[in-house]
């Protein structure tokens, strides 16, 4: 392993836990995937509201979206027209950015239009604040996850990637939104959402669409959740791409994947029962410091 | 039909839906092939481009009468699921039938979606009256976006061209990702119990300018600059159709407003 492949290595990590992070924000600013079937439901429960809805199907095909556009915007300027490779990438995110700002901007009137017999209005000014906000994250998520692209795939770099750079950035756009969609959704739409209710009670199919709708001062904004989900979903994210990614290429660096793909293998393997067996462990240590559950003593008063 | 999943009354019948976009997908894909040919340019790109508009619609339709019996969070599932079909379809299509693979190839998608759509009414017990012809419409608009965008982006029907062009350069990722998009996203984005049909597709049609803009994109390293004209005419059809669907939305919502406080009974 020699210097190169190690800093390379090392600016994969970085990169991807920004993009990890800024990819779980951007989803939260819009509510979309998981937490989204609960502010869809809040109007039809009675609790019109100001929150985004960003429906834009689930968070890993619309990664992929926006990474796979990104790459090719990227890839044309490089190869058709001989662009540096930094400002190749910027200008792609920036295509990327305002796809993201499209599809964001016709969902919420679209979802929210649907809505018109329980009173859901279209607010302009949430489009106007929000959008900006959605785009610039999906601006950041989109660079990193190009520019980790570019350094798996350039010729001129160590790793030399077999696919073409759109391919391996849109499967890093998948890998990314199947990850900020299990790991940072939890923090926004378990806590955020259904922060009147005891910590830790879970969801009763009862409470569906109950969410929060009025913030600490006047009603609750979006932004507002970007705020929160910034103290904790977002750095989980983060971190949890950033392992995927550096893990993943840590092996191939240190085992040539030619004459010690085994050896690669193997050491993913292994990898993957650490992880389990640190689960397993913070498990139950998080039920021996808070557990065991009580039993069910009737509806405590929020 | 279930409220919740929304899906109102048709006013524009399936059939005649179905026809313009096999029709339009069929002829904008060999119009350019044609074109092209001829004139020895790439000028005419774009008709394979207004031709996958076409099949988006007629895609994003089928969308919305199967979503309509409830599979809520099924819509970006069973757009995934067109293009997968229409994928390997294409590509078969493409490889054995030459210039005559798009209509083999988008054959072959059809037949496949409606025993997609046998296995899981007879197998798995869906019970969804419409799920063959629906799966079937799928699998044709699938096989017509894939194909229709990769002319865009190779000039013209050869196997080989596509391959290289195409599948060797990755452009394959974001003509798939589009792709499907311009189907699942319109119904997706407008589900809910008082979606209308005519906002719906309209909005369909912006989506699949969106795609179009994108397969341009990647046009421009291929073909050159004649891939410019298919960038330029997507976004004026997107220009247009997002106006159009912003009337609509105007009409149907219970009020677009600047600013403002909840509506009553929401405080």
């Amino acid at each position: 392993m020699d210097m190169v492949s190690m800093g390379l290595l090392a600016a994969m990590g970085a990169l991807a836990t920004v993009a990890g992070a800024s990819e779980d924000l951007e989803s939260d600013v819009g509510s979309q995937s998981n937490p989204n079937s609960q502010v869809q439901l809040a109007a039809q429960v009675g609790h019109p509201h100001r929150i985004y809805n960003k429906a834009i199907s689930g968070e890993p095909p619309s990664n992929a979206l926006y990474a796979a556009l990104a790459a090719v915007t990227a890839s044309v300027l490089m190869s058709g027209y001989g662009m540096n490779a930094f400002f190749a990438i910027a200008i792609g995110a920036v295509v990327a950015a305002i796809f993201n700002g499209i599809y964001s901007v016709t969902a919420y009137m679209g979802r929210n239009t649907s809505q018109a017999r329980f009173n859901q209005y279209v607010y302009l000014d949430v489009l106007r604040t929000h959008t900006t906000t959605i785009m610039a994250h999906a601006y950041i998520t989109a660079f990193c996850v190009v520019t980790i692209s570019y350094i798996m795939t350039a010729p001129w770099l160590p790793i030399q990637h077999p696919f073409p750079m759109p391919l391996v950035a849109f499967i890093w756009g998948l890998a990314i939104g199947a990850i900020g969609s299990s790991t940072g959704d939890v923090h926004y739409g378990a806590e955020r959402e259904f922060q009147a209710y005891p910590f830790g009670a879970g969801l009763n199919a009862a409470n569906s669409g109950d969410i929060v709708t009025k913030g600490e001062a006047g009603l609750r904004s979006s932004i507002d959740n970007a705020w929160f989900c910034a103290r904790f979903g977002g750095p989980a994210t983060g971190m949890a791409f950033g392992l995927t990614v550096f893990l993943d290429n840590w092996r191939t660096t240190i085992f040539d994947p030619a004459t010690q793909g085994w050896l690669a293998i193997a050491t993913g393997v292994v990898i993957v029962i650490l992880f389990n067996v640190y689960n397993r462990i913070l498990e139950i240590r998080s039920k021996k410091r808070y557990g065991p559950y009580p039993e069910y003593a009737g509806d405590i008063e929020a | 039909m279930s409220v919740a999943a929304g899906g109102g009354e048709s006013k524009i019948d399936k059939t005649k839906l179905m026809m313009y976009g096999l029709g339009g997908g069929v002829l904008g894909i060999y119009l350019t092939h044609v074109l092209n040919t001829i004139t020895g340019s790439g000028y005419f790109s774009f008709l394979a481009g207004l031709g996958v508009i076409a099949a988006v619609v007629m895609g994003s339709d089928a969308v919305r009468r199967v979503c309509s019996y409830g599979i809520g969070t099924g819509v970006p599932s069973i757009g995934l699921m067109a293009m997968g079909m229409g994928l390997v379809a294409a590509w078969f299509g493409l490889s054995i039938g030459g210039v005559a693979g798009p209509i083999i190839g988008i054959a072959i998608a059809m037949g496949f979606g409606y025993f997609v759509g046998l296995l899981a009414n007879r197998i798995i017990k869906m019970n969804i009256p419409v799920m063959e012809e629906v799966l079937m419409t799928l699998g044709g608009a699938g096989a017509i976006v894939l194909i229709g965008l990769s002319v865009v982006v190779s000039g013209e029907i050869s196997y080989p061209l596509i391959i290289s062009s195409v599948v060797d350069t990755g452009y394959i990722a974001i003509i798939f990702i589009a792709g499907s998009l311009a189907i699942l996203h319109p119904f997706n984005a407008n589900l809910g119990p008082d979606e209308t049909q005519d906002r719906t597709l309209v909005h369909t049609i912006s989506t699949g300018a969106l795609a179009m803009f994108a397969a341009g994109l990647a046009s421009l390293a291929t073909i050159g600059a004649a891939g410019f004209l298919t960038v330029i005419i997507a976004v004026i059809i997107w220009i247009k159709t997002f106006m159009w669907y912003f009337q609509l939305v105007k009409r149907d919502s219970s009020g677009v407003v600047g600013t403002g406080l909840l509506p009553e009974g929401g405080l």
